[in-house]
């Protein structure tokens, strides 16, 4: 691609011929990088069907299997359109292009609030220190945002560079929202190969992001040290004055906690954080707390504890001025994007906010301001605190029990509770003045308060359960580490080859929101498995917070326990959601470094050579957002497969290989061209799990790789095996089929394996150089 | 306690087409005469989930032996087959076997198929209604009874979200009308 020069001119007054401007600022062309030896490769910023190819590739492997979950089309006035059996709407679309296309309507959703998020940084820090202010990822990055080198070609090096790059995605965002428009797109592949590639996009945003914020804002940089900071809401000292923040954007955030800093305030006022948000304004102030994840806003809200709660973007509550209302607690609302239906204060003096909202004329505020948030904030919660403190929100067991008496054993609130938990047992035990059930209902509780909206007596039910569960929630004290950022390209020197041969049997990322299907404990079973088996574990966003909700017998988290480099045996937490790129960007790296391949602009040859040898898997096990579907087609797209809890299934279609159909699993020798069958390694690209037992097992299975040496296969088959006898309680039936030489065999269940070889007439195979590439084979393949 | 067939968790209606209520064991028997090769699929949830002095684990493997029916388990359900001495049944993930019973020439988890006739349950309710919408759409081959208490939209015959005593009481009238019980 031809890098034109650049132009940046920028004045507060300019007197011209044509008159004077005030503020002006032109920008023109692109990023020029002259120093970078490099070779553009062949996709320097693919176009929607720049990388289809590669794409269909994938989806013949891994053919979407959809379960949809409407059989309408409501989404223009030619319907309702029924698609049901093999019905055509007016549009001409059928039932699977339909799925396909909500998919990817899904995606771009995704996408576009992790890329708005991105474009409100770049401009923000633009005007905070200059479009030239160098992008910098932290020590021992030389590879630094591979993604975006791997996808634009381009090295984004300052918040200029950065900007360019989002006017890259922006401009892919629309053509795959577009898509979905009536009458555009009409085949499930292609819908399906845009989904990928706004994935990819996705991930690009997500890196800048990240990348903006980590070099501007004082996070930890590519640091396995980075903080253990004070999580879980006993964590919160009531003798301060609490602000809430809930979100995903760190500016207002970052404006609280300096303001308290200059002020001098840290004794009288403290922060916390739910959601991403959370993780960032802890890694910009580690003193500064994560409260919990998504779903513990409403009982934190609800308790009163918090004195004004501050909102930017993405997952908070859209009923949140509503709930904090009733505990009399201010709401801030600081993104154009969630505005929350307050009034528009960000023109006015900071005192006259003030005053409105400790007088309670407001129930909140919009600020869009930043610079302000931290001043509001801190002034409100400072004033409104000592008369909050006296006051009592929720109801004591006495009055539950009494309340409970009324109850019309209607089962509205089973039938609305997303995790079927039983709740209409427990207010029923509560009449006795049992408490308990109510109390393992918590447990389970993903807070979203739907069976307070089905009840009839309109029992605030939610709240009872953090009555019953007071103890616990007191009890919620944990050392979670913040997040790092990045992977040092000298920590993927020393794991690169390890992971490629296979003898570190796997990289699992822990990652998304939290829906979970039975309490967040589970995301702290699955690391835990996984770690004591020394596969590196790395975890971002919700995920990571419940990760460390958990203590051992020594009252230590799994952050305190386990080391945060990139290494076997380690838990390593990159950060919010944005972070996550830097998952992928490991990956990317172990191609770049251990094997020398080329990054830029070359993504289907380091696609083909992360999916064929890099041993990675993400979990999303609470996944609930539109951001995590295109989360998980940013990793598909690399040919990284993703597993997520039962909720996922939901997400209507998965990507499944059939083990069975040796056709599939066929890739080319990239030494000789022969065409060679191997196990099927990935064998899912996206699989709903039902039960914790099933995602350990699919997680150690979908570590194989084809291009696994003999040793790190054996390493691997042992685990499989091993956590397969455990959940199952039975030897797989299927390890004749991963074993390619006898070399592979764990030599410790060589009879065992040798046996159901014996009776499948195994046939030893060709260990390839493998590729789904025909280009990659020497000589080009001819 | 709703006892309508309508979708068990509010918010899980579906299109236009929808299961026919189960009340009494008799309605199955077109469905049963009909079949062929039947398979029947039990998820993690029948597992100590009571029913008469064992569990839905316990039943499945009644209805097995009786209807000759065999079994595939989801979600690690196998383990609880394998701890009661029942060798017959064959794992396979949720999601997997909504891919698969797409595929009309699929031979089934034993080998023994294709099969015809699909019976249900145990899977958590909206996994399995999802599973169940798969089939509907796009493996119409097959029959869909489920026989888990809850309503089930995507199914050709689904209990009603019945009161649970009338539950055991036609499960167990099922299992007799296949030729075991008591």
């Amino acid at each position: 691609m031809h890098m034109k020069k650049k132009a940046h001119f920028k004045a507060d007054e300019a007197r011209t011929d044509l008159g004077v401007f005030k503020g002006l600022e032109v920008r023109i062309g692109q990023i020029v990088d002259d120093e970078w030896d490099e070779p553009m490769g062949p996709t320097p910023m693919p176009s929607p069907t720049g990388l289809r190819s590669w794409d269909h590739k994938l989806l013949t492997k891994y053919t979407p299997s959809y379960m949809p979950y409407c059989q309408v089309c409501c989404l223009c006035t030619f319907g309702k359109c029924d698609l049901s059996g093999d019905k055509r709407g007016a549009c001409g679309i059928d039932m699977k292009g339909q799925q396909a296309r909500i998919v990817l309507a899904a995606a771009n959703i995704g996408n576009a609030a992790h890329l708005a998020h991105a474009r409100h940084l770049v401009d923000h820090l633009i005007d905070e220190f200059g479009p030239r202010t160098d992008l910098i990822q932290g020590p021992g990055t030389e590879i630094h945002a591979p993604v975006s080198r791997l996808v634009t070609g381009t090295r984004p090096r300052t918040l200029e560079d950065a900007s360019i790059i989002l006017d890259y995605c922006e401009s892919q965002l629309a053509h795959t929202l577009s898509a979905t428009h009536t009458g555009q797109e009409g085949s499930w592949l292609d819908f399906e190969s845009k989904v990928l590639h706004v994935g990819m996009i996705d991930q690009v945003s997500m890196e800048i992001a990240d990348l903006v914020q980590i070099s501007t804002l004082g996070f930890p940089k590519a640091d396995p040290e980075a903080p253990l900071v004070d999580s879980g809401i006993g964590m919160m000292d009531l003798n301060k004055a609490i602000i809430l923040t809930i979100g995903h954007n760190i500016v207002p955030a970052a404006s609280i906690t300096d303001y308290i800093t200059e002020k001098k305030l840290g004794a009288k006022v403290e922060v916390g954080g739910m959601c991403c948000t959370a993780w960032d304004i802890t890694r910009r102030d580690p003193s500064a707390k994560v409260i919990g994840p998504i779903s513990w806003q409403l009982r934190y809200i609800r308790s009163g504890k918090a004195d004004v709660v501050v909102v930017d973007e993405q997952c908070v509550r859209t009923d949140v001025v509503s709930e904090a209302q009733k505990v009399k607690a201010p709401v801030i609302s600081t993104s154009d994007k969630a505005v929350m239906g307050l009034p528009d204060r960000s023109d006015d003096a900071i005192d006259s906010i003030v005053d409105e909202l400790v007088s309670g004329k407001i129930p909140g505020a919009y600020i869009s301001d930043h610079h302000k948030v931290g001043a509001v904030a801190t002034k409100v919660a400072l004033a409104v605190m000592p008369k909050r403190r006296k006051m009592k929100f929720f109801p004591t067991k006495k009055q539950i029990q009494k309340m409970a008496q009324e109850c019309k054993k209607c089962s509205e609130c089973i039938r609305s509770c997303p995790n079927d938990q039983p709740v209409m047992e427990a207010v029923l035990a509560a009449q006795t003045g049992n408490f308990e059930p109510l109390r393992d209902v918590y447990r389970n509780c993903i807070g979203c308060a739907r069976c307070e909206s089905a009840c009839p007596n309109d029992y605030d039910l939610h709240s009872w359960m953090v009555v019953a569960a007071e103890a616990d929630c007191e009890a919620e004290t944990y050392k979670v580490r913040t997040g790092r950022g990045a992977i040092q390209d000298t920590e993927i020197r020393s794991v690169g080859q390890p992971i490629v041969f296979g003898e570190i049997p796997g990289v699992i990322a822990h990652v998304g929101c939290a829906n979970y299907p039975g309490g967040g404990a589970d995301i702290h079973e699955m690391a835990e498995e996984f770690a004591k088996r020394r596969y590196i574990i790395v975890t971002s966003g919700c995920a990571a917070i419940s990760a460390g909700h958990v203590k051992d017998e020594n009252g230590q988290s799994i952050y305190e326990r386990r080391g945060g480099e990139f290494d076997a045996g380690c838990v390593l937490n990159v950060g919010s959601c944005v972070s996550n790129p830097h998952i992928a960007g490991a990956a990317i790296k172990i191609a770049a470094i251990f094997a020398k391949r080329n990054l830029r602009a070359n993504y289907a040859e380091i696609a083909d050579y992360i999916h064929n040898r890099v041993g990675a898997v993400g979990i999303s096990w609470g996944a609930m957002s539109q951001k995590a579907a295109s989360i998980a087609a940013g990793f598909w797209r690399l040919g990284v497969p993703v597993i997520v809890g039962p909720h996922g299934s939901k997400y209507r279609r998965m990507l499944l290989g059939k083990a069975e159909e040796e056709r599939a699993w066929t890739v080319y020798d990239a030494r000789t061209g022969d065409r060679v069958v191997t196990a099927p390694g990935p064998e899912h690209l996206f699989y709903a799990a039902e039960t914790v037992a099933e995602a350990n097992v699919m997680t150690a299975k979908l570590c194989l790789r084809p291009n696994d040496t003999s040793r790190g296969r054996s390493i691997k088959l042992s685990h499989y095996i091993d956590i397969h006898e455990n959940s199952y309680g039975f030897f797989p039936e299927d390890v004749w089929n991963y074993i390619r030489r006898e070399s592979d065999i764990p030599i410790t269940l060589k009879d065992k394996i040798l046996a159901q070889m014996k009776e499948n007439k195994w046939k030893e195979r060709t260990i390839p150089d493998p590729t789904l590439l025909k280009e990659l084979v020497m000589g080009g393949g001819k | 306690m709703v006892m309508r067939p309508v979708p068990w968790q509010t918010g899980e209606i579906c299109g236009p087409d929808s299961a026919k209520s189960l009340n009494k064991a008799t309605q199955l028997k077109r469905v049963f005469t009909k079949s062929k090769k039947p398979l029947l699929i039990v998820g993690s949830d029948a597992v100590g989930m009571p029913h008469g002095k064992g569990d839905m684990i316990d039943y499945a493997i009644a209805l097995s032996e009786a209807g000759k029916i065999p079994v595939v388990a989801t979600g690690g359900a196998i383990k609880a087959f394998i701890e009661k001495g029942f060798e017959g049944a064959k794992s396979k993930g949720a999601m997997e076997l909504a891919n698969y019973l797409q595929d009309e020439s699929w031979p089934g988890p034993h080998g023994k198929g294709p099969h015809d006739l699909i019976l249900v349950y145990g899977i958590p309710y909206y996994m399995q209604w999802t599973l169940l919408s798969a089939v509907m759409n796009f493996g119409t081959h097959l029959a869909k009874v489920t026989l888990g208490r809850y309503y089930q939209p995507h199914a050709d015959w689904s209990f009603p979200n019945m009161k649970e005593k009338q539950w055991h009481k036609t499960l167990d009238e099922i299992l007799e009308f296949v030729g075991g019980g008591k």
